[in-house]
């Protein structure tokens, strides 16, 4: 009876709102949210677009003045290649691997080693875990060339010698390791900052409270800290993931994609050497964007995924308590 | 009456002027200083009128004896090694744009040009992909210089302009002196598209102090290149020689016989020593002959997991080991390169010291792939070509014309170990007095080129993907030939020819 009285007084304060207000009412979100929409317009879908249709043809540098609509030709082929299967399998490798052990798991543990410890020594080894994301890519690349180089260059090969390991090009016997270490100490460092801060953030109340009902360490971390600090985990997983998907960097500059077969040839880097690099100068622009369309495709499924897994309109939700 | 004759006077005067005047469409000074003289009574109106003419008619002299304002040209040329020692690619083009400026002023012409070019010394595929963002993005320089197996692919996408009314105007100058075989690169569809800049043959090398410690006497080494050339010496004997030096000690497992170790056309020549052929000669197809390529994959198979000769996971060793290893000849005994390896290690690997090579390193064809067939090694001439960018085409070709002289592209083969393009530089003294060109000069005999196709691209990258799976055990040579045939056939369709 009340809950009925509220609302019928709700409904009586209820004014027609003048055309202004309506006005208003469409305006002023499209005045805030608009840059932010043109900017997805020019720099997303359009380009999404142009690669669907570039990739519907065979565009290559030989035919770039007599292109030919070919259907869905280019798909047909990577579907039938018989590398589909292998780099596709390398991209999850590589995704996954580098995401699981460094982005996000190192992260964490470096995150909440450095909060436990004095800030002071704390904040210094967070900076040194700074210094790959802030040397240049190329030198990064060569320093891990030289790093794991055979005998007598490699320093790994004078650090294993010793302990009776064959000196060996580390780089081509071990590809993926060197690749997933030398993109993960690069990634680490992002969500370790994102991770620091976000515990940083929980209020002190919390962990005292933690600590007065006699929590160890692990415990605090477990049932106080993590559950915390979850939308920060989504967003560096999700944020991750797709950076990931959509990076070949290192690995173009360390192995380009060898050893051997494809052996640590990601789609990326795939539709990136169907695409723009041909030795003998005729690059395939519509079966390289054939592949870079379907990495849209992935990108966009394993969004969808990660917002459905780790429930994100409930983390985006208004709080259902008002807090004052 | 007094005042009648000063009227008189006057305008007399003042007719006389007007007339001189007129009659003097360029009066000099001289002209109007005898004008100036005239009676006290009219001298100030005179000199008033003269004064706005001499300042007028003066302006007018000057302008004419000034020096004649001259119109600069800005032109672009990109060019690349990407082994240093092959700068004069790009020096070349500057010297003969100064050469042009010389000619143009001689000429008594207001324009000169002026050249910025540059050269890479990074990855070929690098500077390729460089190159056709430029082009579609409309902003290509006047000149490149690329691989004559870009002709047909960028003919094709119109980055490139054909140049054979240009080249039949400076025939009896210049091009009439190119090695005739060097046209067959640079033509694509009837038309040539480029300049022969330079070439080169792909030896095998092998180290003489390593057979020389092995008890090999000076007689036996001296003649090993005579027996590769007589087909008496196979890339199987090669090998078998390889494995016996590593069992006996000579040298380590893995250090028989290194191939290049990335990406390129260093491997080609092996396929060409099996019977392998590229091009139909009839049809303009690609061409992959099955049973060549099967012996082609066999044989690095062989080498890296029967032999042993070559390391397992060998290909993607950086260049800077290669080059230092092999340089000093104490370590690897058979290696496939270039004749411009030859001066990179002098240059940058030996401090100059090019009698290290001469005492320490032996060079010859590459061997026969089995008895009866014969050796073989690999040309892949560089040439200039001028852009649909460019806005002054003729004055572009005219640089490449000037940087195609005797002299010139002699001290860039002699400086860069790479073989003449120019039948005269086979007798100029520059050229002449190096031995290694001398010495290498006969491989021209047994060369190959790759063929002049827009598809060459997408033929190279299946057989170097197989390769390469064969070379690191990713693939058995029976799946690899399978994966030829079947991404070939995807790739390409009915362009490719399989016999």
């Amino acid at each position: 009876m009340a809950q009925q009285t509220v609302v019928a007084e709700r409904a009586a304060l209820q004014v027609e709102p003048s055309w202004r207000a309506r006005l208003r009412a469409i305006t002023t979100p499209a005045f805030f949210i608009g840059p932010a929409l043109l900017l997805i317009l020019i720099f997303f879908f359009i380009p999404v677009i142009l690669t669907i249709l570039i990739s519907l043809t065979d565009m290559s540098v030989a035919t770039i003045s007599d292109i030919n609509f070919v259907g869905l030709k280019n798909y047909e082929r990577i579907w039938r290649s018989r590398t589909t299967m292998k780099i596709l399998k390398n991209t999850f490798i590589y995704v996954g691997f580098t995401l699981t052990l460094f982005n996000v798991g190192m992260a964490l543990i470096l995150s909440l080693i450095t909060t436990h410890i004095p800030e002071r020594v704390g904040t210094t080894f967070r900076t040194f875990w700074l210094l790959p994301r802030i040397t240049p890519s190329v030198i990064y690349a060569i320093m891990w060339t030289w790093f794991t180089a055979d005998a007598p260059y490699g320093i790994v090969n004078q650090f294993l010698s010793p302990f009776g390991i064959t000196p060996k090009n580390w780089l081509n016997a071990q590809p993926w390791l060197v690749v997933i270490a030398a993109n993960g100490f690069v990634g680490t460092s992002f969500g370790m900052i994102i991770f620091t801060s976000a515990i940083h953030a929980i209020p002190v109340d919390y962990l005292r409270a933690a600590l007065v009902d006699g929590a160890s360490t692990l415990q605090r971390i477990r049932y106080v800290i993590l559950p915390m600090i979850r939308w920060p985990i989504l967003f560096v997983v999700t944020y991750q993931t797709l950076s990931l998907l959509a990076s070949f960097e290192y690995i173009l500059l360390l192995t380009d994609g060898g050893p051997g077969f494809y052996t640590t040839e990601v789609w990326s880097l795939y539709a990136y050497h169907r695409a723009l690099s041909n030795y003998f100068g005729n690059v395939q622009f519509g079966f390289g964007a054939a592949l870079a369309a379907i990495l849209v495709i992935i990108g966009v499924i394993a969004s969808v995924v990660y917002l459905r897994v780790f429930r994100f309109s409930e983390m985006v939700a208004e709080p259902k308590i008002e807090v004052l | 009456m007094k005042r009648r004759m000063r009227w008189v006077l006057l305008i007399t005067v003042l007719m006389v002027a007007s007339l001189i005047l007129v009659a003097c469409p360029s009066p000099t000074p001289e002209v109007i200083r005898e004008t100036v003289v005239v009676t006290k009574e009219v001298e100030k109106v005179v000199t008033r009128e003269v004064q706005k003419i001499v300042t007028k008619e003066v302006t007018k002299v000057v302008e004419v004896e000034k020096e004649p304002e001259l119109e600069v040209i800005k032109l672009t040329a990109w060019t690349i090694g990407p082994d240093e020692p092959s700068f004069y690619r790009r020096d070349n083009l500057i010297d003969a744009a100064k050469r042009l400026n010389q000619d143009l002023e001689a000429l008594g012409s207001n324009v000169r040009v002026e050249l910025e070019a540059t050269f890479d010394t990074g990855d070929w595929g690098d500077y390729k992909q460089k190159f056709i963002l430029a082009a579609q993005a409309g902003n290509a320089p006047d000149i490149i210089l690329s691989s004559h197996l870009d002709v047909a692919p960028w003919s094709e996408a119109g980055y490139i302009i054909p140049l054979d009314d240009y080249i039949q105007e400076y025939w009896e100058e210049t091009y009439q002196d190119i090695i005739p075989t060097l046209w067959k690169a640079v033509e694509y569809k009837g038309k040539k598209w480029a300049v022969p800049q330079d070439t080169e043959a792909r030896p095998m090398f092998f180290s003489k102090k390593l057979l020389r410690d092995w008890g090999w006497t000076e007689e036996q080494i001296n003649a090993l290149p005579q027996q590769v050339r007589a087909g008496e010496f196979t890339l199987y004997d090669m090998l078998e020689l390889a494995k016996r030096a590593q069992d006996e000690g000579i040298i380590e497992e893995g250090n028989g016989y290194w191939t290049r170790p990335k990406k390129g056309a260093d491997f080609y020549h092996i396929y060409f020593a099996f019977g392998g052929e590229m091009q139909d000669p009839e049809t303009g197809k690609l061409v992959v002959v099955r049973d060549a390529l099967r012996k082609w994959l066999q044989f690095h198979y062989d080498s890296v997991f029967t032999y042993k000769t070559t390391p397992e996971g060998f290909i993607g060793t950086d260049w800077k080991i290669w080059h230092e290893t092999v340089s000093k000849a104490d370590k690897v005994l058979f290696w496939n390169g270039g004749t411009w390896h030859w001066a990179e290690w002098t240059q940058k690997y030996l401090d100059g010291n090019e009698d290290y090579l001469w005492e320490n390193v032996g060079f010859m064809l590459i061997p026969a792939g089995e008895p009866g067939l014969q050796p073989t090694t690999l040309s892949h001439p560089l040439v200039y070509m001028v852009t649909s960018n460019s806005k002054y085409p003729d004055l572009a070709f005219r640089i490449i014309t000037l940087a195609t002289t005797p002299d010139l592209n002699s001290r860039h083969a002699v400086n860069s170990a790479h073989l003449a393009i120019l039948q005269s530089q086979i007798n100029h003294p520059v050229y002449k007095a190096n031995r290694f060109l001398q010495e290498v000069a006969y491989m021209v005999e047994y060369t190959n080129f790759q063929p002049n196709s827009a598809d060459y691209g997408e033929y190279d990258r299946v057989l170097w993907t197989a390769l390469s799976a064969v070379m690191a055990g990713d693939m058995s040579v029976d799946d690899a030939v399978a994966f030829v045939e079947e991404e070939m056939q995807a790739a390409l369709g009915d362009k490719v020819i399989f016999k």
